[in-house]
């Protein structure tokens, strides 16, 4: 046998049973795989519009998904809002949830972000940043707090505070959830979507 | 046997003494807990591509061995970072694209070159073991020095009292590059002293 030949025969063969074992493993690891984003996704509902047992997709587009909850009895606990957008390193995800009559941001967790660690990071921090976003007035756009204040008391209803040494990072979680407010209202307004306790069907 | 173990743990240690796989030595080991998992990652794959590798070296052409240990490296790669997301979904997210990009570590590659395709199977096992027991050990040591330093924790728990300020560069590149740096010098003056003596 020639050694091009060869060459190619190992090559292809090499190639042919790592991408039949792959496959393989790909198959048994897809649906935990898929679960794991499923679940991660229904705890942070959970967190930010507390008391609800079930949710559903109201609508979605890129980066940016409605999620509309319900309790056990089927009542309307509010909207969560899934958004994705450009931080200060690189797309932060977060979601936050708001009140069935869009008055009130309930709260925001953060789900993806490769924000500076020690310093942008903390936005994934409860005392440090998170704990500011609990019951904020989302009837207009919100503002950020600088110099940051240490409690929550200090703040009026429409400010959230910054994080120390993090401004940037603080500032596009506002800008994020200022702009996914708008486009809720909107769609609420235009009957794009329903309301969260509705039905779609 | 055993020097064929130990060598990988000082003499020839991946980090300390050749300087390879430099980018998941710095990038991953903010915390101990993915310095770790790293570590881990990296045994799979170098024990499995090693066995894999000595046991087919008479059927490669040397022309295309490169390629074909690429392709069985990242194979493994890639079965270790399902494993990391189906599994342990928070540390998989910590680590970002450094679990795919373990297929670039020169360790791995550089020792199925100079190792496993020249040696028998039970032999590149015992590297392997040695390599990816001195990998991890050197990760450890950094990323146990840049936590406490950095976040004043270890493996998550506070160890540090109130009184200690976390040393934030610690934990961003630039305590990375530091802290080897003087592990490196630590390294080779107690290289010099042992040969000496």
């Amino acid at each position: 046998m020639s050694l091009s030949s060869r060459m190619v025969i190992v090559l292809t063969t090499v190639g042919l049973i790592s991408g039949g074992f792959l496959a393989g493993v790909a198959q048994l690891t897809k649906e935990r795989i898929a679960l794991n984003i499923q679940k991660e996704i229904e705890e942070a509902i959970v967190k930010v519009v507390p008391g609800t047992t079930q949710n559903r997709k109201l609508y979605e587009e890129e980066d940016y998904t409605i999620y509309g909850g319900q309790d056990e009895l089927g009542g309307t606990t509010g909207y969560a809002i899934q958004a994705t957008g450009i931080g200060f390193q690189d797309k932060i995800t977060l979601m936050f949830g708001i009140d069935d009559s869009l008055k009130k941001i309930i709260g925001l967790t953060i789900i993806d972000q490769k924000e500076t660690p020690g310093l942008g990071a903390k936005i994934t921090d409860w005392n440090a940043f998170l704990q500011f976003w609990t019951d904020r007035d989302a009837t207009g756009p919100l503002t950020l707090r600088k110099p940051p204040v240490s409690s929550l008391e200090a703040l009026s209803s429409s400010e959230i505070n910054t994080i120390t040494g993090a401004t940037i990072s603080s500032q596009k979680i506002l800008e994020i959830v200022n702009l996914s407010l708008e486009k809720l209202k909107k769609f609420i307004s235009e009957e794009k979507i329903a309301g969260a306790g509705q039905n779609v069907n | 046997m055993g020097a064929e173990y130990l060598k990988g743990l000082w003499d020839e240690n991946p980090v300390f003494r050749q300087l390879l796989g430099m980018c998941p030595t710095l990038a991953v080991t903010g915390t101990v807990i993915t310095g770790l998992a790293m570590g881990l990652a990296t045994t799979f794959v170098l024990i499995f591509s090693s066995l894999v590798v000595s046991s087919i070296k008479k059927l490669i052409p040397s022309q295309v061995r490169i390629a074909s240990y690429i392709v069985v490296i990242a194979s493994f790669v890639t079965i270790a970072d399902q494993f990391l997301k189906a599994y342990f979904y928070p540390i998989s997210k910590a680590m970002g694209p450094y679990v795919p990009l373990i297929v670039v570590n020169c360790i791995i590659l550089g020792r199925q070159e100079a190792f496993a395709s020249k040696n028998s199977v039970g032999r590149s096992l015992i590297d392997a073991l040695g390599m990816s027991s001195g990998f991890i050990l050197a990760l450890l040591v950094l990323s146990t020095i840049r936590e406490i330093l950095g976040a004043g924790t270890f493996l998550g728990y506070q160890v540090m009292g109130s009184w200690f300020k976390p040393w934030i560069i610690m934990i961003l590149p630039a305590g990375a590059f530091l802290t080897l740096g003087v592990l490196l010098g630590i390294a080779l003056v107690i290289e010099r002293k042992t040969k000496r003596s």
